[in-house]
C-alpha cells in the first residue's frame, strides 16, 4: 500500500520516534550507542525529504487533503490539508529540527536518557507539523497538544536540577490553560455551526447562516487570541518563556525559540483568517495593538537581563512582536477599506509576505543565535554575559556565527532579517492618510533601533572585550556542533544576498492564508 | 423557556471560571493541577451539551471529548512528574517556595 505523499512526513517522523528506544537498546548490546543519534537524523532526513516532494507537488498542482476518517456530511470528519502556507511552515520547523539533531549528538552526549530525548523531540516536530496540516479544529488540537506535552518534558529535561523543574511546571500550567481556552473556543465554534472543519466553518460563518451574534463570535476570537497567544508568548501571556527558554538545553532552546513560538502565531493566523474574513471581522487592530505592545515590552526587559540565554529570550518575545503587528497591518487594511479590495489587498498580502519571511529569518536566526550560546555555555559552564566577555576571541567560527545573527536580527543589511523589517515597515507606510497605520510603524521603527542597540552590545561583548582568565582555556567547539551553526549562518547571509526567491515563496504562502 | 443543554453550557462556563480561579489563587502545586483538570472536563461537558441538542447525540462532539480526555491524562501524568521532581529539589509542594527565577 502506497502511502500519500501528505502522511508521509508525519508517519515517518512518528515511526522513527517510536522505534528510536528499540534502536537505542539494540545500539546498546552492539557498544554502538550514537546508532540511535544518526537513526534519529535520517528520520529527519526523510522527512526533510517527503517535504520538498510534497512541496513540488503543491506548487504544481495546487493544495492536497488527505481524510483519516469521517463522521458523515454535517460533521466533515478529521481530515489533513496542505496548502503552499502550510508546507512552507512544515519545512522551516523540519529543517530547525534536523539541524538540532545534528547539533545535538554532541552537545547532549554527557546526559542520559537521550533515546527519549530523541522520540521527543521527533514528535515535536512531528506535531508541529501535524498542527499546520490540520485541515480542522480536531485533529490541530490533538496535534497542538502532542507538541505542547513533548515540550513540556523537553524543557523539564535535565531534571536533576531545579531550574527546568521549576521553569517546566511554569511553562506547563500557562500553556495548558491556554490550550484549554483555544479548545473552549473550538467547542463555541462546535456550537455555533456543528463542525469543526476549517472550511466548512468558513463557509458557514461568512454566508450569515449561524445562529450567533457578533459579540459571542468577537468572544470566540479573543479566546482563539489567548489561548494560541500563550504559545505565541505574546504580552502580557509571555511570562512562562524567559524562564522556560533558558532552562531548557540550547538545542531544545533552539526549537522553542526558533519554531515552536511561531506555531501559535500560525494556528492565529490559520484559524482566524480562515474562519473568520478580515473585511467582515476587525481583528487587526487588536493584532497590531498586541504585537507593539509585546515588541515594546520584550524590548525594555531585555536591556536589563545578565544571562544570554535570557536576553535571547526575550528577543524572541520582540520578534513575535514584529510578526504580530505584520499580520494585524494585513487583517487590519483588509478590514479598514474593505470598500476597495483593489487597493487593501496588494498592502495585506505584502504585510503577511514580510510576517511569513520574518518567521523564517527569525526561526534561522535565533536557531543560530542559541545553538551559539549552547556552544559557550558547553565551553565555559557559564551562562552570565560578563563572565562570557570576549569567549568570541577564543571561539572565532561560533563567535563570527553569532556575530552574524545579531547583526541579522538586528536589521543590518544586506542580511537576511534587514528585509522582513522593511517589509513590514514598508506595509505599514503604504497608506499616508491612514494615521494609525503609520504611527504603528513608526512605532516599530523605534522599537527595531532599539532592539539594535543590545544586539550590538551583546555583540561587543562577546567579541571585542580582552578574554578573562577564568575563560581562557576554552577551545573552538567540535566540528559536529560547528555544522548546524555555519548551516544557519551561511543562510542567514544567502537570504539576505538573494532574497528573490525565499521572498516569493513568502508571497505565496500569504496568499494561501487569504485563501488563494 | 430553558433547555436542559442550555443549563449544563452555563454550568459548564461557571466550572471553566471555577478552575481557573482553583489555578490561579491556589498555593499548592497539586490543587494547581486539579483546577487544570477541572478546566478539561467541563469544556468536555460544554461539548457534549452543544452536541446534545438534536434529535441524536452527535458523534463528532462524543469523539472529540474522548480524544480531549486523553490528553488531559497525559498533561495530568506530566504534571504529576515534574511535581514529584519538584518535591525532591524542595521538599514541598508550596507554590510560594518556587520563586528562585526572577522575572
Amino acid at each position: 500500500m502506497e502511502i500519500p505523499l501528505l502522511v508521509q512526513p508525519l508517519v515517518i517522523l512518528f515511526s522513527t520516534a517510536v522505534l528510536t528506544p528499540l534502536i537505542d537498546i539494540v545500539g546498546k548490546q552492539a557498544k554502538a550507542e550514537k546508532i540511535r543519534d544518526i537513526f534519529a537524523i535520517a528520520g529527519f532526513l526523510a522527512a526533510f525529504y517527503s517535504l520538498m516532494n510534497l512541496y513540488w507537488a503543491i506548487s504544481s498542482t495546487g493544495p492536497q487533503t488527505y481524510i483519516l476518517g469521517t463522521f458523515g456530511v454535517p460533521a466533515g470528519g478529521v481530515q489533513l490539508t496542505a496548502d503552499l502556507l502550510s508546507v512552507y511552515m512544515a519545512l522551516i520547523f523540519c529543517g530547525i529540527g534536523l539541524l538540532v539533531a545534528i547539533y545535538s549528538v554532541r552537545y547532549m552526549e554527557v546526559d542520559s536518557g537521550l533515546d527519549k530525548y530523541y522520540a521527543l523531540l521527533l514528535t515535536l516536530v512531528a506535531g508541529m507539523i501535524g498542527v499546520a496540516f490540520s485541515g480542522d479544529f480536531f485533529n490541530l488540537y490533538v496535534f497542538w497538544e502532542i507538541m505542547c506535552i513533548s515540550s513540556y518534558t523537553l524543557v523539564s529535561f535535565r531534571k536533576y536540577r531545579w531550574e527546568p523543574v521549576e521553569a517546566g511546571f511554569k511553562y506547563l500550567v500557562m500553556s495548558t490553560v491556554g490550550s484549554l481556552l483555544a479548545l473552549y473556543a473550538i467547542s463555541l465554534l462546535y456550537g455555533f455551526t456543528g463542525t469543526v472543519n476549517l472550511k466548512q466553518l468558513s463557509t458557514m460563518v461568512s454566508s450569515g447562516q449561524i445562529s450567533a451574534s457578533p459579540l459571542s463570535l468577537y468572544f470566540t476570537i479573543g479566546m482563539i487570541i489567548t489561548g494560541f497567544g500563550v504559545t505565541a508568548s505574546m504580552v502580557p501571556l509571555h511570562t512562562w518563556l524567559p524562564d522556560a527558554h533558558p532552562a531548557a538545553p540550547s538545542s531544545i532552546s533552539a526549537m522553542l525559540s526558533g519554531v515552536v513560538i511561531k506555531t501559535g502565531v500560525y494556528a492565529i493566523c490559520r484559524s482566524l483568517f480562515t474562519i473568520f474574513s478580515p473585511a467582515s471581522f476587525d481583528y487587526g487592530t487588536v493584532l497590531m495593538i498586541f504585537g507593539i505592545l509585546t515588541m515594546t515590552v520584550a524590548n525594555l526587559m531585555a536591556l536589563m537581563q545578565r544571562d544570554i540565554k535570557r536576553l535571547l529570550a526575550y528577543s524572541s518575545i520582540v520578534n513575535i512582536g514584529y510578526i504580530l503587528t505584520g499580520v494585524g497591518i494585513g487583517a487590519y487594511a483588509l478590514s479598514h477599506y474593505s470598500s476597495s479590495p483593489k487597493l487593501a489587498t496588494p498592502i495585506a498580502i505584502f504585510a503577511l509576505m514580510g510576517a511569513m519571511f520574518h518567521i523564517l529569518n527569525h526561526a534561522i536566526g535565533k536557531g543560530l543565535l542559541f545553538l551559539c550560546s549552547g556552544c559557550f555555555v558547553h565551553e565555559a559552564k557559564t551562562r552570565d554575559i560578563p563572565e562570557l566577555e570576549g569567549i568570541g576571541r577564543k571561539m572565532t567560527w561560533t563567535g563570527t556565527s553569532l556575530s552574524i545573527g545579531l547583526l541579522a536580527l538586528a536589521g543590518v543589511p544586506p542580511l537576511s532579517g534587514f528585509w522582513s523589517k522593511l517589509f513590514i515597515i514598508l506595509a505599514g507606510f503604504s497608506l499616508p492618510e491612514d494615521s494609525f497605520m503609520k504611527s504603528i510603524s513608526i512605532l516599530v521603527v523605534f522599537n527595531s533601533i532599539f532592539a539594535a542597540s543590545y544586539y550590538l552590545w551583546l555583540m561587543q561583548r562577546i567579541m571585542l572585550k580582552e578574554p578573562k582568565p577564568k575563560i581562557a582555556g576554552a577551545v573552538e567547539a567540535p566540528a559536529s556542533m560547528l555544522l548546524p551553526i555555519v548551516i544557519l549562518a551561511a543562510l542567514t547571509v544567502a537570504i539576505g544576498i538573494w532574497p528573490g526567491g525565499i521572498i516569493s515563496l513568502a508571497e505565496s504562502a500569504g496568499r494561501a492564508l487569504l485563501g488563494g | 423557556m430553558v433547555e436542559p443543554w442550555q443549563l449544563y453550557v452555563a454550568a459548564a462556563s461557571a466550572a471553566i471560571i471555577i478552575g481557573i480561579y482553583g489555578v490561579a489563587s491556589k498555593r499548592n502545586m497539586l490543587k494547581t493541577i486539579i483546577g487544570i483538570e477541572i478546566i478539561t472536563s467541563s469544556i468536555g461537558l460544554n461539548f457534549l451539551a452543544l452536541g446534545s441538542r438534536g434529535e441524536i447525540a452527535d458523534p463528532l462532539a462524543q469523539s472529540m471529548v474522548v480524544v480531549s480526555m486523553a490528553i488531559g491524562a497525559c498533561v495530568a501524568a506530566v504534571a504529576l512528574s515534574i511535581m514529584i521532581n519538584v518535591f525532591r529539589h524542595y521538599g514541598s509542594l508550596d507554590l510560594r517556595k518556587l520563586r528562585r527565577l526572577r522575572w
